[in-house]
């Protein structure tokens, strides 16, 4: 098996890298591929607590680099699919206990048993997104439709072209329709004009994702909401399935509550 | 004379390889003796003992020996006459005559363009000798460089600094310009604090503009407007 790394990035933090990590790990995992996901975070792990797994770590991929464990020791099964393994972060260490290479070394032994090697990357452009950058077969760029966000977006693609890392795509994060539509914030077609990459997905703004969060229980599972919906594509598009972007719009609003709002205007 | 408008009746012009050109814009023999002196006044010991041709156009080529003697009574010998059509004048007694049909002086002063294609990303520079030509979008916190004009076929919201090295002749043209700052020669200016921040609304009523220096202040007009003032 020739297993593919995809690393989740952003530059700038709480754009939602993990929780995108934690979805898309999962919906490929629930789709029949083989995903083993990574958090780099190191120092700052997140992603075994978004997948509910935060009780199961008993090594991580410090230990893995250092030889103190076996590979499949470190390597947490999920509790709802057998496709999906997490390798978490070490908590009392920094982004400086392992180096790219060792990264690169790992994600090419995990590629002959796996179909995707899911990188989490962490916030910034030093030493931790380069160890999530170098063994990268695909990247995906996660953005909110803020400039600064965006701007950030836009330093990383630039950091990434020069480092020869063309296969990109873009997730524009938590996009809120009422405000774009007021002007308040950037259009899907804003920020593709400044980032100029092609576009993998759109996710709403969903205010349950911080209780799916806090759970362990990512919105990929909550196949009624919006936001998991809009994984649910993603996870189609990287496996190569054309799908249509789904149009996300204001509330629907009733047919009585339109008629009002004409008289008021 | 696209980029280098001589409203002035006589202009001294540095040339890279002919050492300087005056280039003489007046027909009337009086008011041109009379603007050589200021001219020369100050910079009569910058051209002395350097090659110097004359330019002249069709009228004021008449005067072309009274010219070139007044020049020489002040220690300035002209090496050739620059003219558009070498038939039209008395050849006898002057210098050589160099002739210019219909050229335009575009090239003359910019050493060579650079292009580049492409997305200039956050944090990336381009640095340009001469002109530089970017197709392609200045993405914000990136900053370009060139030493003659820039001209960006796409959206600038970068820092463009044109004329990099002291030319206040340089200009930058954008087809949509939101640059937070804009640095032509040794002149910087930055945008109104309520434009600020701008690129979330009103992004789509832009037209093609310039940016260049008139009495000593950077000033941003429209394309269009811009082309008029130069014709």
């Amino acid at each position: 098996m020739a297993g593919k790394v995809l690393t989740i990035t952003s530059g700038k933090g709480g754009v939602g890298k993990s929780t995108s990590s934690a979805n898309i790990s999962l919906g490929l995992a629930l789709r029949g591929k083989k995903v083993v996901t990574i958090d780099l975070d190191i120092g700052l792990r997140n992603l075994d607590m978004i997948l509910g797994l935060e009780n199961r770590i008993v090594y991580d991929v410090v230990n893995i680099v250092e030889k103190v464990c076996k590979l499949n020791q470190a390597m947490i099964k999920d509790k709802r699919t057998d496709n999906l393994y997490l390798i978490a972060a070490a908590q009392t260490r920094d982004k400086s206990a392992v180096t790219a290479e060792q990264i690169v070394e790992l994600t090419e032994e995990l590629k002959k048993d796996f179909d995707y090697i899911i990188l989490d990357s962490p916030a910034g452009i030093e030493g931790g997104f380069k160890n999530a950058m170098m063994p990268a077969d695909e990247v995906i760029i996660i953005t909110t439709p803020e400039i600064s966000a965006v701007r950030d977006a836009d330093r990383v693609i630039g950091i990434l072209e020069s480092n020869n890392k063309t296969e990109m795509s873009l997730i524009i994060n938590r996009i809120n329709p009422e405000l774009v539509k007021k002007g308040d914030m950037m259009s899907k077609d804003d920020v593709l004009q400044v980032l100029n990459i092609p576009l993998i997905g759109v996710v709403p703004e969903d205010k349950n994702i911080v209780s799916y969060t806090n759970t362990g229980e990512p919105s990929i599972l909550h196949s009624q909401s919006e936001s998991g919906l809009a994984y649910k594509n993603i996870i189609q598009r990287i496996m190569g399935e054309n799908v249509p972007f789904m149009e996300i719009n204001e509330k629907k609003t009733g047919i009585l509550t339109s008629i009002i709002n004409f008289f008021k205007e | 004379m696209l980029f280098f408008p001589s409203m002035e009746k006589v202009l001294i012009k540095g040339k890279n390889f002919l050492g300087f050109e005056i280039d003489i814009n007046e027909n009337d023999i009086k008011s041109i003796t009379k603007e050589l002196q200021i001219v020369l006044a100050s910079s009569s010991h910058l051209i002395k003992n350097t090659i110097v041709t004359l330019k002249l156009n069709s009228k004021n080529q008449l005067f072309a020996k009274d010219i070139i003697n007044f020049l020489k009574e002040r220690g300035i010998s002209i090496n050739a006459v620059v003219i558009n059509d070498k038939n039209s004048i008395n050849q006898e007694d002057i210098p050589p005559v160099i002739e210019l049909k219909n050229t335009h002086t575009v090239t003359s002063k910019e050493e060579h363009t650079a292009t580049y294609k492409g997305n200039l990303r956050n944090g990336q520079s381009v640095k340009a000798n001469g002109d530089l030509v970017i197709v392609g979008n200045v993405n914000s916190n990136s900053y370009i460089y060139a030493t003659g004009n820039i001209f960006v076929l796409g959206d600038l919201y970068g820092i463009p600094h044109a004329g990099y090295g002291g030319d206040e002749h340089s200009v930058v043209f954008a087809f949509s310009l939101h640059s937070p700052q804009i640095r032509i020669g040794d002149f910087i200016t930055r945008s109104p604090e309520e434009e600020a921040n701008t690129s979330v609304k009103n992004s789509k009523m832009n037209e093609p503009e310039v940016a260049y220096i008139d009495n000593n202040n950077i000033v941003i007009n429209s394309y269009r407007e811009w082309i008029k003032l130069k014709e």
